[in-house]
């Protein structure tokens, strides 16, 4: 089943002669259950590309449709609930509230559509996750790694369509990134989540079915792992 | 989202919400103020009109009778109909009326008229008192706008107050626009956050609105004792109750509520129209548009100065409201102040100095002859009373040839030069030649104080005319009006357009002992009362009333002066109608009323000066708070606390000294443009400039500013260097 499917999208920043083309062309399909990597050197546009399929932006042409809605022709209040139902986002410096515990950072998602938390899936994610004694810490005191399993966890809650992880152990040691990966591939394969992992660490691409490399915003190679 | 996240983000971060409580505390401490203080003043105006002119509000002046009072109480909204005793005679009967809703007046009068048969113009209404109800004829073009001046002043006030708090909301949002970003990325709607953030605002001004209100009321309460006391003290001034309504605290809190809610709805809205991408990736720091150098301050300060020069710069929008607000309070504040200080200054000199030594008590004995008073001798001997002229004055003109001119004022042009002096066909000039009629006695001691022998058989003419080339009229300097050569003036009656022949005694250019301003351009002269007499009847015609004036012992206190004030008064007042006044009372009178204006206008003053001050203290804390990023990436190539206080030290100066040199400037630049257009000389200003409060109001602006950036900087230098320069999980 197509749970994503990009054709032709380009995005243009600036304007006249400081324009920049960041995205050039970009068709990608992934299918539900997928754990793709998205690989490029540093202002290939794979972030660029992550914040447009989290519906954070919006392509200058082409379309994007995610779990079968085109998130381009979604307004303002319309993206944001699409990104509350339908899209995990985890970034490198993991943007949790600091203000709200561990518990009501997960929730977050669920609180803003005034949903019910499923009890046994929280739980099951926060067990997943190794959280259980954390969740009514404040972020400011976890460490990095922990406060990234968190980021993990809040985007997992809403079952997304899709997760998308922007190189989330770029601000983590080497143990805590190996863990952080394992958590993926755990939820990918426990849960069945697709996921689209940026990265610019080869090792951590070896890790998933599939490596979309990118430069100069077009996909240069897309390799199906065995 | 507002129970999971905004309790939680008050809780954590007091100090961005004591800004945000204080400038709402503020806020509804004016509006509560103006709203009492507002509606005390209507009351007492309203109540003085019900008082002076009744308290009805249509009126039918015709022929009726007690069956048309049934029929003008049978429509529903009259609420009374009573007779109008006093203005009813034989011809014609007089009704007020009141109504239940005065709004529909204009409609239910013709109604009435119609009903009784008469003619629309038999209603009268009373529009004066109508018009503090915000009732107004719909035919008149220019009603009375008190009211209106009410509501404007509240608007422009309420105004100024979104502007201050407007900018405490924009600085604690801001703070947060990144925690907004992470929400809108997890799913947050535009209209979550921003209701998120409206409801934030009303948790935490609601008790501030609500104190803020009570503390307006008990200021508004204070402020009309105060008026009171000096009230009390004016003669035919009286002191109005303090009165309050429920109404004007539900008016006062609703305004308070609205103002607080659209001040947080402006940066609410520019804050949820962020796309999550853009708030996601700010990180709280300034930004030029394009490279800048702040010479002046780098040349000052070094690098500190030119770091603090380009904040400055970065944050000009910002700041720029802040300096309009405080620089038009500081201006409003510093002018009022000087236009007082001016008008204090004009009317010393015009009147109190001028007339200090010439009378200690004046009566005005109504419509009464100079002739028929016959109580002068029993006055000039009485007890206490050093001098005492009774005097009278007429109109008359005098026919003056050009030869008669003097050499001096021939010289400046002549009578020719003045616009507004006839001339007859013959050629001569009709000069105003007012009489000035004294009791014979004064008038044989003003002959002795003209070195001439006493004589009450002709005039002494005052022989000046203002040379106003050469002198302005706050100084005068006076030239002779007429060559010295004549021993007899005609007088011309312009009434019978018959001339009388008057013998000249003396020419002077010294006046007697009045409390007279002359005509600066008429030939004024002195006459005794018995050569008044005989000419009475062919030329001038008097004015109604006769004065007399008093000067007491030296040394007169007020105490005395209202002694003999009574002594007078009692004696004249047994055979005449009299108004009286004594100096020394008129002065205090005087003082106590420009206390009055001075403690409206101080505190309208201070009210400025808070809403700017309270502008800069907030925009200077959310503009410190918002850098920590900024001042870590400082630290982090090597700047000292010392350095950062430097920085701190040159944007407080900038900040605190910006609006004072915009501002004072323009208060010289008015001080000289009044005091020339008044003709006082600027340095006598200066001697008496209200230089104490303005140097207090500086002296707070720069105590505001500064203790800003010691609480904003106190906070700043806490912080972890490393988590400053990395996200923004500490708050």
């Amino acid at each position: 089943m197509e749970i994503l499917k990009c054709t032709d999208v380009e995005k243009v920043f600036g304007k006249g002669a400081n324009q920049v083309a960041a995205l050039n062309g970009i068709d990608l399909s992934v299918e539900k259950g997928e754990f793709v990597a998205i690989v490029g050197a540093s202002g290939s546009g794979k972030s660029t590309l992550l914040h447009i399929l989290g519906s954070v932006d919006k392509p200058t042409k082409g379309s994007v449709l995610v779990d079968g809605v085109d998130i381009g022709q979604l307004n303002a209040a319309n993206a944001a609930v699409f990104r509350r139902r339908k899209v995990g986002l985890v970034y490198q410096f993991y943007n949790l509230i600091p203000t709200l515990t561990v518990r009501k950072n997960i929730l977050m998602p669920m609180l803003l559509d005034k949903a019910k938390p499923d009890k046994d899936y929280f739980d099951h994610i926060i067990h997943i996750l190794g959280l259980e004694d954390k969740l009514e810490a404040l972020p400011n005191q976890l460490s990095g790694g922990q406060q990234q399993r968190v980021a993990i966890a809040r985007s997992l809650i809403y079952r997304p369509a899709i997760l998308l992880a922007d190189e989330p152990t770029g601000n983590l040691d080497h143990k805590n990134s190996k863990e952080i990966v394992d958590l993926l591939k755990l939820s990918n394969r426990n849960l069945n989540q697709t996921i689209l992992l940026i990265t610019h660490d080869e090792k951590i691409a070896l890790e998933t079915d599939r490596i979309v490399t990118i430069e100069d915003g077009r996909i240069l190679s897309d390799q199906i792992r065995g | 989202m507002w129970k999971d996240y905004s309790v939680s983000y008050i809780k954590n971060n007091r100090a961005s919400s004591i800004s945000i409580m204080v400038a709402a505390l503020i806020s509804a401490l004016c509006l509560s103020f103006l709203c009492s203080l507002f509606f005390n003043l209507w009351v007492s105006e309203t109540n003085g009109i019900i008082q002076d002119e009744g308290n009805w509000q249509g009126r039918i002046t015709g022929t009726l009778s007690d069956a048309d009072i049934t029929v003008i109480r049978s429509f529903s909204n009259v609420k009374s109909v009573e007779w109008n005793e006093e203005l009813s005679d034989e011809n014609a009967a007089v009704v007020d009326i009141t109504f239940h809703h005065m709004r529909t007046i204009f409609q239910d009068m013709p109604l009435i008229t119609a009903e009784l048969g008469l003619e629309e113009s038999a209603a009268e209404y009373h529009l004066l008192l109508l018009s503090k109800y915000f009732v107004h004829d719909p035919q008149d073009k220019e009603p009375p706008l008190l009211m209106a001046f009410y509501l404007a002043v509240f608007l422009l006030v309420s105004f100024s107050l979104i502007l201050i708090i407007h900018n405490s909301f924009a600085v604690s949002m801001n703070a947060r626009i990144h925690q907004f970003g992470i929400f809108s990325s997890i799913g947050a709607t535009p209209g979550q956050i921003r209701i998120c953030l409206m409801q934030e605002a009303m948790v935490l001004c609601a008790a501030p609105i609500l104190l803020g209100t009570l503390f307006g009321i008990a200021l508004s309460y204070v402020i009309m004792q105060a008026v009171n006391q000096i009230a009390v003290n004016i003669p035919g001034g009286f002191a109005s109750d303090w009165v309050y309504h429920p109404a004007v605290f539900a008016i006062t809190v609703l305004s308070s509520a609205l103002t607080v809610l659209f001040s947080a709805w402006i940066p609410a809205g520019k804050l949820s129209r962020l796309t999550p991408l853009e708030a996601i990736r700010n990180t709280g720091t300034l930004k030029l548009k394009k490279k800048k150098r702040s010479r002046i301050l780098s040349f000052l300060f070094g690098m500190e100065g030119e770091l603090a020069g380009n904040a400055l710069k970065a944050q000009k929008k910002a700041q720029r409201t802040s300096t309009i607000s405080l620089s038009l309070s500081f201006l409003s504040f510093t002018l009022i102040l000087c236009y007082f200080t001016l008008a204090g200054l004009s009317t010393k000199y015009t009147y109190f100095d001028r007339y200090q030594d010439v009378w200690d008590v004046m009566v005005t004995v109504k419509d009464t002859g100079i002739g028929d008073f016959d109580q002068t001798q029993d006055l000039q001997s009485m007890e206490g009373v050093r001098d005492c002229i009774v005097y009278q004055k007429a109109e008359a003109v005098t026919l003056l040839p050009d030869e008669w001119q003097s050499g001096e004022l021939t010289a400046l042009g002549g009578l020719g030069a003045l616009s507004e002096t006839p001339k007859t066909p013959e050629g001569d000039y009709e000069v105003k030649a007012p009489i000035i009629i004294l009791d014979d006695e004064s008038f044989l001691k003003y002959c002795e104080s003209v070195h001439i022998a006493p004589s009450l058989d002709g005039s002494i003419l005052l022989n000046r005319i203002w040379d106003s080339v050469n002198s302005n009229f706050r100084y005068k300097e006076y030239i002779p009006f007429v060559v010295e050569n004549k021993d007899t003036i005609f007088l011309k009656n312009t009434v019978q357009n018959e001339t009388t022949e008057l013998p000249v005694l003396a020419y002077t250019q010294d006046v007697p002992v009045l409390r007279e301003e002359y005509a600066n351009y008429a030939l004024v002269q002195f006459i005794p009362v018995s050569m008044w007499e005989k000419i009475s009847g062919m030329t001038g015609s008097a004015e109604a009333d006769t004065y007399i004036r008093v000067l007491g012992n030296e040394g007169l206190d007020l105490a005395g002066a209202e002694a003999l004030e009574d002594r007078i008064t009692k004696s004249v007042s047994r055979n005449y109608k009299i108004e009286s006044e004594n100096r020394i009372g008129e002065k205090i009178t005087n003082d106590y009323m420009i206390s009055g204006y001075l403690l409206i206008l101080g505190g309208f003053c201070v009210l400025l000066a808070v809403i700017g001050i309270a502008n800069v203290f907030s925009n200077t804390l959310g503009f410190l708070t918002q850098r920590k990023r900024e001042f870590a990436q400082y630290m982090s190539v090597g700047m000292t606390p010392a350095g950062i206080r430097k920085m701190f030290f040159v944007e407080a100066l900038v900040i605190a000294g910006r609006p004072l040199l915009i501002t004072l400037p323009l208060t010289v630049a008015f001080v000289q443009f009044a005091a020339a257009a008044s003709h006082l000389n600027p340095s006598e200003f200066w001697a008496e400039a209200p230089i104490i409060p303005i140097l207090i109001f500086c002296l707070a602006i720069f105590v505001f500013v500064a203790l800003a950036y010691y609480i904003g900087g106190k906070r700043l230098l806490r912080c972890n260097l490393s988590e400053a320069l990395r996200n923004d999980t500490i708050t």
